[in-house]
């Protein structure tokens, strides 16, 4: 087997002294959806920003098409075609859709053509965002917002798309739309997903595999459907939390 | 008011009552007692009843006038209770008044040919308008709050004042070095604070610009300290001297010399940097350096994760607000002949950015009606005397409360779809999203 796209190996990181990440282990492979289920504080959110390079990892290694990207700057990474949907959206407020998915592409440094293309892309994906082209982010919904989000991450024409919660606050049609267009993307465009996400049934049937996170450390691995299976995954993350 | 029908008048009676009883405590000591030294030396006192009452009464009545108006137009939803008619021909006016603005701009110096007064206001205001838009560079586009851009004024205004002085360069090549130094002195105070934000990188802007003048003051040999740089060098017209003598340009074109000439080249000269900075900026801002400025106002960690370089992104925001911050100090040094410290004083960073914020942030319209405004203001209240400040004060809270945005609050994109991308209406209906 070719070697994964990305491979995080025994990484730590720490905010002051309270360690987020104990030591993980992490392989995604080209083409694949990866899903990161976990409780609140589990650790999920610092890996995925951890890859990005805040906070920087304390130990460990992250390996990008088998080079080591663990100290390479933030907006660097960018560069190297990974996309990232933050949590919590993060679209500009005050810039208007067609604006927020140009800042996507501005930094890659795309042809105009290239660009276009994306954009069609994007527009096809989510038609609510040619709607809405040149109203301004901050007034869309928040499942717009989420769209748009993921749309400004696409504009990167990136490799591996990493998604934080992007059914965060999201009607539960909504976040199915945007369930379903993060596999058309995997599916037709080949693209490379690392999903982090509280809502497990979703995220665990939308995977090839996933990972659970405890406490910073992974506990569990395998496929969606092998996971979804499994009793004190049910019993954690899908049946309301109760135990035993 | 249809909402609370009810209520309003008993409202509006109770918070004109408690702004009266504020009133009243505050003006007890601060007016009601006057106390003076007597002839002895010893305090002397007496009590005004008069003026107390008559401030508080105002102060009732303003408070109930206040309130009316509040209910009756609101606070910020004024749109939605105008007419359409003239909603839409305010919407004329403003697709106009940029232009028209310009052209009567450039008339200026034909139609007050003779009056010298207001071609000095004209200068004033324009100088202002300049330091306006390239604060908002930094402050409207970018986001980054700088209390301390009087200190690159100060830069510009000394960089140009000590080349001419002590070599002899000539304006025209000073011109570019001051906004150049400037821009240096942007950088140098954009490292430091390329990870504060909001209050905090205020506080540092606002040291810095004290740093500066601070340093001026006391640098005696190469600043002249409080006594200031005297002996400026006028701007020439390319070598061209405008004065009485035999190679002026009075004397060159054959028409009799009047000092008027060198204002209204004074005028022209700052109407061109000014609409260079304007052109300059609303260049930048369709550039992805200009869209990355305003990303960063809105959310610096979004825009690290879409690879932007934020440190270069600071800088240069800085360093360009501060090169025409640099230019215009350039043109203040040779228009007053003689600067010293006391020209750059904390209060002209608060102006500037007071104007900013007031005529909208990141609007270039705004910031040159803002200007125009305030400095036109300060001078129309001058009959007011001692009560100018308050009645421009009061001016200024009002129209924070009816236009909370700034004059000019819209924001027009930069980004429009290049063509109209073919996607057939049926997909757009299927209610993706």
């Amino acid at each position: 087997m070719t070697s994964p796209l990305l491979a995080i190996r025994s990484l730590r990181a720490a905010y002051g002294k309270i360690e987020a990440l104990k030591g993980v282990d992490v392989e995604i492979n080209a083409g694949e959806i990866v899903a990161l289920i976990g409780a609140n504080g589990a650790g999920k959110s610092t890996l995925m920003m951890t890859i990005f390079g805040k906070p920087r990892a304390r130990a460990g290694q992250i390996l990008y098409e088998g080079r080591d990207i663990t100290d390479v700057p933030t907006h660097a990474i960018a560069h190297l075609r990974i996309a990232q949907s933050p949590e919590g959206r993060r679209i500009f407020p005050r810039m208007s859709v067609a604006e927020n998915l140009q800042m996507g592409a501005d930094a890659t440094g795309c042809t105009e053509a290239e660009r276009d293309a994306t954009l069609e892309r994007v527009f096809t994906l989510f038609p609510r965002l040619k709607e809405r082209y040149a109203q301004r982010g901050g007034t869309l919904s928040g499942g717009e917002q989420q769209m748009l989000a993921i749309g400004r991450a696409l504009m990167s024409r990136p490799r591996l798309l990493l998604l934080d919660e992007p059914s965060l606050g999201l009607a539960p049609l909504i976040a199915r739309q945007i369930f379903d267009a993060i596999r058309t993307l995997n599916r037709q465009d080949g693209l490379t997903v690392l999903i982090v996400e509280q809502n497990a049934n979703h995220a665990l049937k939308l995977a090839h595999r996933g990972y659970v996170m405890v406490n910073g450390l992974i506990t569990l691995a395998g496929t969606g459907a092998e996971l979804l299976q499994r009793a004190e995954i049910r019993a954690a993350y899908l049946e309301g939390g109760r135990h035993g | 008011m249809p909402a609370k029908p009810t209520t309003g008048i008993l409202s509006i009676l109770k918070t004109a009552v408690v702004n009266a009883l504020i009133a009243l405590v505050l003006f007890s000591l601060m007016v009601g007692i006057r106390t003076e030294a007597g002839s002895d030396g010893q305090l002397t006192y007496w009590m005004r009843f008069g003026e107390l009452a008559s401030l508080v009464a105002v102060v009732f009545g303003g408070s109930i006038v206040i309130e009316l108006l509040r209910q009756w137009i609101g606070p910020s939803g004024t749109e939605k209770l105008v007419p359409p008619a003239v909603q839409s021909g305010m919407a004329f006016v403003g697709r106009f008044l940029a232009p028209a603005l310009l052209i009567f701009a450039l008339l200026v110096p034909v139609i007050f040919y003779n009056q010298r007064y207001i071609l000095d206001l004209a200068i004033l205001v324009l100088t202002y308008v300049m330091l306006g838009w390239g604060l908002n560079v930094v402050v409207g586009l970018a986001g980054l709050l700088d209390l301390g851009y009087v200190a690159f004024y100060a830069v510009g205004a000394y960089s140009y004042a000590l080349l001419a002085t002590n070599f002899d360069w000539s304006f025209w090549i000073c011109l570019p070095l001051a906004g150049i130094l400037a821009a240096l002195w942007g950088v140098m105070l954009g490292f430091p604070v390329l990870r504060l934000r909001g209050d905090y990188l205020a506080i540092v802007t606002l040291a810095f610009g004290e740093i500066i003048r601070l340093v001026i003051i006391n640098w005696q040999e190469l600043t002249g300290g409080p006594n200031g740089v005297p002996g400026i060098p006028r701007p020439t017209l390319f070598g061209i001297p405008l004065d009485n003598s035999d190679d002026g340009l009075a004397a060159r074109l054959g028409i009799e010399y009047s000092p008027t000439h060198r204002i209204v080249f004074l005028f022209y000269l700052i109407l061109a940097l000014a609409l260079l900075t304007n052109w300059v900026t609303i260049r930048l801002r369709r550039l992805p350096i200009g869209r990355a400025w305003e990303a960063l106002r809105e959310d610096e960690v979004a825009c690290r994760a879409l690879g932007i370089n934020t440190t270069t992104t600071k800088l240069t925001a800085f360093a360009t607000g501060a090169m025409f911050g640099g230019l215009a100090g350039a043109f203040f040094a040779t228009r007053q002949g003689f600067i010293s410290p006391e020209s750059f004083t904390f209060q002209e960073s608060a102006l500037v950015l007071a104007i900013v914020v007031l005529g909208g942030m990141g609007s270039q319209l705004g910031v040159a009606l803002a200007a125009l405004t305030m400095i036109g203001g300060f001078e129309l209240f001058r009959g007011l005397e001692t009560y100018r400040m308050l009645v421009f004060g009061m001016a200024m809270v009002l129209i924070m409360i009816w236009r909370p945005r700034g004059l000019i609050g819209h924001r027009a994109p930069t980004v429009y779809l290049t063509k109209a991308k073919a996607i057939s209406s049926d997909l757009v209906k299927e209610g993706h999203g």
